[in-house]
């Protein structure tokens, strides 16, 4: 494929950022972490707040980083060999509505939101993560991520993900976590959970991010801290600035990390965005939104650092044709770009506000079809079936031969909600669109679905953690 | 007797395996009607519940019929004539003009398979030789296919034509093919219309149970 950046773009975007660290520098709100980088080597103007970062300091921290680290999945059936060329596309989070196909019109999501979509992500074989997808308006602040991640852990077995508010947030989370694992160090050695932090666009970092963070990577939980600027409105209107700051701010992001505790598995981060500048609309179905994505993918490896990268968002309200192809271009350019784990792929709608149960059924096909087009064309004597084109001969048919039967489950990819039937047969059974067939896939998950903790171990945590509410 | 050996052969779409169980059968002394029924086309209509549950692709479906009918084969000399009983008789063929028969082929391996016994006529099939094969055959069912929309009209053709030779009463029509649609079955004054091959075996024992 044609890639939107040569090797000499990559370079200057990269030179640009460091430039931006040395020139500009970040602004931290954390005197204490400041103070600590002054001491290690970085220019510190108590003035204005800010460090400066200078390429030495940046390579120094970056060395410590791992290339490739796995984030796993409780049950070992979906552990992510993130830096192993693999791409991983899983949903995103923070929502704060759902989708109400019954009227048509959003709610405010719930707890059983959270429990309904670990639970869905968990039966979707294509989505291979989970990130605690929405706030839950019924939950009291106090015990906020304690039950966020247990309804998760709860219901999935995959690996989890999640923003955590505040300290207290990342200290229940991690607590609830190591009494799962049994420990701290069989949590250190297979994390089952992540977090991801974000800086402010442009260049800051709050206080709040610090502590959650040194805090996360001294208990050895793996992290992303990804800057999320808007083109023309926190990040420059032009791609190729929005890349350098974005790019400034990622390094940062990830040496921070190194440097808080060396050997961390961090990702570089990466959410751009753009904003539709005739009303400043948030416009993260973009197709530049698409293209910023993928040229970070260039970045983060030019450092051989894992990408936090995202993909399969779109601006429409409901799932409809727009959802359909802005999300079918992102994730395709993603996915051929090699982005190792791709959050927001699924389950979201309305410029990443809300989200819809169908929409995650949906998602699932559409990154189905792009993980099968990244297995490639098999080429080898079996495939080529020479053999099988002399048996059948002129005016024959493949339909009977058993090379057909051999090969046609793995070099296919069978849609469940995709109209393909004949067009009599379709009418025939009520002519169901996909979002219809979308529709009974919920109904059967969150009908079968069962827990994914057994009873005895949940009835350890809720002694445990009292404050643990049901849905 | 049990055939379950038998009937899980036939339904793996096994041949080799399905050939030497069929011959255990016989060897033992099973009376071949049975082995037929009880054995080859039960396994089939499995075979056809899986496919309509679609747990079995067409392929599958395919490669069992198949099996079948070597099964069949080895049968076929043990019957003295005229005792093998059949479901009916479906004659079939693609109509004046079109030489595309592969899901022709595919529908009458099929029917084959479902215990019809078929007469196949070929391809680019006048409506005469038609009217000829209804009247020398007696079949229960005419079996017309069409893949392009430029022979469609010869399904027409061939429907007046037995009307004209006074054997349209005699037998029921059925109709498929690619741009084939219930709506031009409807209009052409055919009986049946069945949309691929699973669903032409449904239609042809419609048939027989009407009557």
């Amino acid at each position: 494929m044609r890639q939107f950046l040569s090797e000499a773009d990559i370079e200057q975007i990269d030179e640009t950022g460091r430039r931006i660290l040395t020139t500009v520098g970040i602004r931290i709100l954390d005197k204490q972490m400041l103070d600590r980088l002054r001491a290690s080597g970085a220019q510190v103007e108590p003035a204005d707040g800010r460090a400066r970062l200078p390429d030495g300091w940046i390579d120094r921290q970056l060395a410590s980083a791992p290339d490739r680290f796995t984030l796993f999945s409780r049950d070992g059936q979906n552990d992510l060999d993130l830096g192993s060329g693999q791409v991983y596309f899983g949903n995103g989070g923070r929502a704060f509505q759902i989708l109400d196909l019954a009227t048509g019109g959003f709610r405010p999501t719930m707890l059983r939101d959270v429990a309904n979509t670990a639970a869905l992500v968990e039966q979707l074989s294509h989505i291979r993560f989970y990130i605690i997808a929405c706030q839950a308006y019924d939950l009291a602040p106090d015990a906020y991520h304690l039950n966020d991640f247990f309804h998760a852990l709860l219901h999935t077995n995959k690996h989890v993900m999640g923003g955590v508010d505040n300290l207290e947030g990342a200290r229940q989370m991690v607590e609830l976590a190591e009494d799962v694992a049994g420990g701290n160090a069989p949590l250190r050695q297979r994390p089952f959970v992540s977090v991801m932090t974000n800086p402010i666009s442009p260049l800051t970092v709050d206080g709040e991010s610090i502590k959650i963070l040194e805090f996360l990577t001294s208990r050895g939980i793996p992290v992303t801290f990804a800057p999320a600027p808007i083109s023309g409105a926190t990040a420059p209107a032009t791609l190729a600035g929005t890349l350098a700051q974005l790019h400034a701010e990622a390094l940062a992001g990830a040496a921070l990390v190194q440097f808080m505790s060396p050997g961390t598995p961090v990702m570089y981060g990466s959410v751009p965005m753009t904003m539709d500048l005739r009303t400043m609309d948030l416009a993260v179905g973009s197709v530049e939104t698409a293209m910023l994505n993928t040229c970070c993918v260039a970045l983060a490896h030019r450092y051989r650092l894992p990408i936090y990268a995202s993909a399969g968002l779109t601006d429409a309200k409901q799932p409809d044709i727009q959802a359909g192809f802005e999300k079918g271009v992102s994730n395709l350019l993603l996915g051929r770009a090699g982005a190792d784990f791709v959050h927001l792929a699924a389950g979201m709608l309305d410029s990443g506000n809300s989200i819809s149960y169908e929409q995650y059924v949906i998602d699932d096909e559409i990154i189905g079809m792009v993980e099968r087009l990244l297995r490639g064309v098999t080429i080898n004597a079996e495939t080529l079936a020479l053999e099988c084109i002399e048996r059948v001969g002129p005016g024959g048919n493949y339909v009977t031969e058993e090379h057909t039967v051999e090969h046609m489950f793995s070099e296919f990819f069978y849609p469940k909600l995709a109209v393909r039937e004949q067009y009599d047969r379709w009418v025939g059974r009520g002519a169901p669109t996909p979002l219809i067939r979308a529709q009974s896939v919920v109904d059967e998950i969150l009908d079968e679905h069962a827990h994914r903790l057994d009873p005895a171990a949940v009835k350890g945590l809720r002694s445990r953690f009292p404050r643990i509410v049901d849905v | 007797m049990d055939f379950t050996a038998l009937s899980e052969t036939i339904i793996k779409g096994n041949m080799d395996g399905a050939v030497k169980e069929t011959q255990k059968a016989l060897d033992a002394g099973s009376d071949p009607q049975q082995i037929l029924d009880q054995g080859l086309i039960a396994a089939m209509d499995v075979v056809g519940e899986k496919f309509s549950q679609g747990t079995m692709f067409v392929p599958q479906m395919l490669r069992s019929a198949k099996t079948m009918q070597a099964c069949v084969a080895l049968l076929k000399p043990q019957f003295q004539a005229g005792t093998v009983s059949s479901k009916g008789k479906i004659i079939m063929g693609t109509v004046k003009g079109d030489l595309h028969d592969i899901g022709k082929n595919l529908v009458a391996m099929m029917l084959e398979g479902a215990g019809f016994t078929i007469v196949d006529l070929g391809v680019d099939v006048a409506p005469e030789a038609f009217v000829k094969a209804v009247a020398d055959e007696a079949p229960q069912i005419l079996g017309m296919s069409a893949l392009l929309s430029t022979t469609m009209p010869s399904m027409k053709a061939t429907i007046e034509a037995l009307k004209q030779a006074g054997h349209r009463d005699k037998v029921k029509i059925m109709i498929g093919g690619a741009p084939v649609t219930s709506q031009f079955a409807k209009e052409i004054g055919a009986d049946r219309y069945a949309p691929d091959a699973g669903s032409a075996v449904s239609e042809a024992k419609g048939v027989l149970a009407a009557g």
